[in-house]
């Protein structure tokens, strides 16, 4: 065989399977759910094959008027994920934020142990950490026993199944996913140009304002991209904490499939999750590719 | 002024020590209720025990036995055993295919090659209950029976991607002048693959497999979705529990899955610092 002819060869050997793989097993049923969105749903499950657009008009607000009605109550679950999402992208980072400045300036060795020990829970089970804070929340639980031993209230308060307490859940799971890229941004920070900033006369606040936080602006950005998504869609944690009073879209979505059965119905939902996800992908891969560019002329 | 900055540093440490209070208290509570004798109220510290241990690992123990899973135990070790059953099966194939990827991406220079990298970074990026309800329609609408493969399969799209990360980040920082040097002194390329290239890729590749290993065991929602009805896993088998109502058995459960992760990940962490 000719030289070329075995790089070929051994690409194709090497490349092979993770083409096939990803192309049958992730590509194929994306697309396929894709089309499903646009199928009728069938009267006991299942799908008819007929272009269907009443999916999304149940959602969007242009219904079948011989079937469904125009009901509001599915783009407000959607707004209220978005919502839910965005304060817990906020508080994560506002959680870490001042501790990643306070570990870089450890020791070397400090900083490994504190690292390791932010990065432990990510590997412990997912289930396990949620479940420990219904323990804490619940109306048995340590905080409102605390508060009841010491008088400040005569009832236990309602703290689990609210909003609040699948924000806590999911700032509580997400910190790993948040810390690190906003540390390496942290760590990368010139400091002679914060000091450069003070000996110019910049008070603290217009020091932070106009040098650190833009410098760290692209750990924040990548932190708050990597958090959000998964809170978007979230279906555990508000199946955990929020129990069946507090709907997301992750909900939502499983209750089509696992109880509805209105396939199409879920599909078309998913689909809306998964456009915004690629919105917000999109610009932060503008918004990458506009601070490589203006890296490359500063240099 | 320097002592604003000295309280301001002052503040700062204590902020990060909440940090991890926040962190790992949480952590702690649940361990030492796993011992507490008394199994409503979490306050009340009604003397230790080990009998929810006892339990379910299925022995007979003094503690009213109405009010918990009598029959729940055998459930529990056949969701470990399927855990452990997928867990290694899809590092095998995640490690074999993400590795053999990664090593395409870092040889070779190919059209399309900007293609494979975003297909590979966006099964991490889906969200998973979008990538859990394709894959169910994919199966349903394919016919295939669901269960321990289709779980496999499902935890297979996304695992490829965290091995084929890991290393290539191992393969970026190897030194290729060693390969090169191994040319020149006669080696063919697969001996040079073998005896030059394989050993100083080995810690990526069992950094990804553990990787890979650890989130199989832990992966809820897409496992949840392509499980069908019979076949549990590990997180499923304790979120159903927790969808069921509350019972102190999964304090101890909880507490051996921490020991569980933390023992495996300390290992890999270990491990990675030794290779250095």
């Amino acid at each position: 065989m000719t030289r070329v002819g075995r790089r070929i060869a051994e690409l194709s050997i090497l490349l092979g399977p993770v083409t096939l793989f990803l192309a049958v097993f992730f590509l194929g049923p994306l697309i396929i759910m894709m089309i499903y969105s646009w199928l009728a749903p069938g009267l006991y499950g299942g799908v008819e094959w007929q272009f269907y657009p009443h999916n999304f008009g149940r959602i969007l607000g242009f219904a079948d008027p011989a079937f469904e009605e125009f009901d509001p109550v599915y783009l407000s679950i959607f707004f209220r994920s978005l919502k839910i999402a965005l304060i817990t992208t906020f508080c994560t980072l506002l959680v870490c934020y001042p501790a990643a400045f306070q570990i870089a300036r450890l020791p070397d060795r400090w900083k490994a142990f504190c690292l390791f020990l932010i990065t432990l829970p990510f590997f412990t089970s997912l289930i396990v950490r949620l479940f420990i804070w219904v323990l804490i929340l619940r109306p048995t639980g340590i905080i409102n026993g605390l508060f009841l031993w010491t008088g400040l209230i005569g009832k236990p308060i309602e703290l689990i199944y609210t909003d609040g307490a699948i924000i806590i859940g999911m700032v509580y799971i997400f910190i790993p996913f948040m810390f690190m890229p906003i540390y390496a941004s942290v760590e990368k920070l010139d400091w002679s140009l914060v000091r450069a900033s003070q000996d110019l006369g910049a008070n603290g606040f217009n020091t932070f304002l106009r040098i650190i936080l833009p410098l760290t602006m692209p750990g924040i950005i990548g932190g708050m991209i990597i958090v959000f998504i998964p809170a978007l869609g979230n279906f555990i944690v508000p199946a955990v904490l929020g129990g069946a009073k507090v709907l997301m879209m992750g909900n939502l979505i499983e209750q089509q499939f696992l109880y509805a059965r209105n396939w199409p119905f879920g599909a078309a939902l998913a689909m809306l999750v998964m456009t915004a996800v690629l919105v917000l992908l999109w610009f932060y891969v503008r918004y990458e590719m506009r601070r490589g560019g203006d890296a490359a002329v500063t240099r | 002024m320097r002592l604003a900055r000295k309280i301001g540093n002052a503040a700062l440490a204590f902020y990060t020590v909440l940090f991890f209070v926040f962190i790992y208290l949480p952590l702690a509570l649940i361990v030492v209720y796993s011992f507490n004798a008394d199994p409503i109220n979490m306050m009340n510290w009604s003397g230790f025990t080990v009998e929810w241990y006892l339990k379910i690992l299925g022995f007979r123990t003094t503690i009213s036995e109405t009010a918990l899973y009598l029959e729940s135990t055998p459930q529990l070790i056949q969701a470990v055993k399927n855990s452990l059953t997928i867990a290694a099966t899809t590092t095998v194939i995640a490690t074999v295919i993400g590795t053999s990827t990664a090593l395409a991406m870092y040889r070779f220079n190919f059209l399309g090659k900007q293609f494979y990298r975003v297909l590979l970074f966006a099964p991490m990026l889906m969200p998973d209950i979008v990538l859990g309800i394709a894959l169910l329609i994919f199966f349903v609408g394919g016919g295939i029976q669901l269960g321990l493969k289709t779980i496999i399969i499902g935890q297979c799209t996304f695992l490829i991607s965290y091995v084929f990360i890991v290393v290539s980040a191992r393969l970026a920082g190897m030194d290729r002048t060693l390969e090169n040097a191994s040319a020149d002194l006669g080696a063919n390329e697969w001996t040079t693959f073998l005896r030059v290239v394989l050993p100083q890729l080995t810690p990526g590749i069992l950094g990804g497999a553990l990787l890979a290993f650890i989130i199989s065991m832990d992966d809820l929602v897409i496992t949840y979705f392509v499980a069908g009805a019979e076949t549990q896993t590990l997180p499923i088998f304790i979120f159903g529990m927790l969808r069921r109502g509350i019972k102190p058995e999964i304090n101890a459960i909880a507490v051996m899955m921490l020991v569980f992760s933390f023992v495996i990940a300390s290992l890999g962490l270990y491990l990675r610092s030794r290779r250095r």
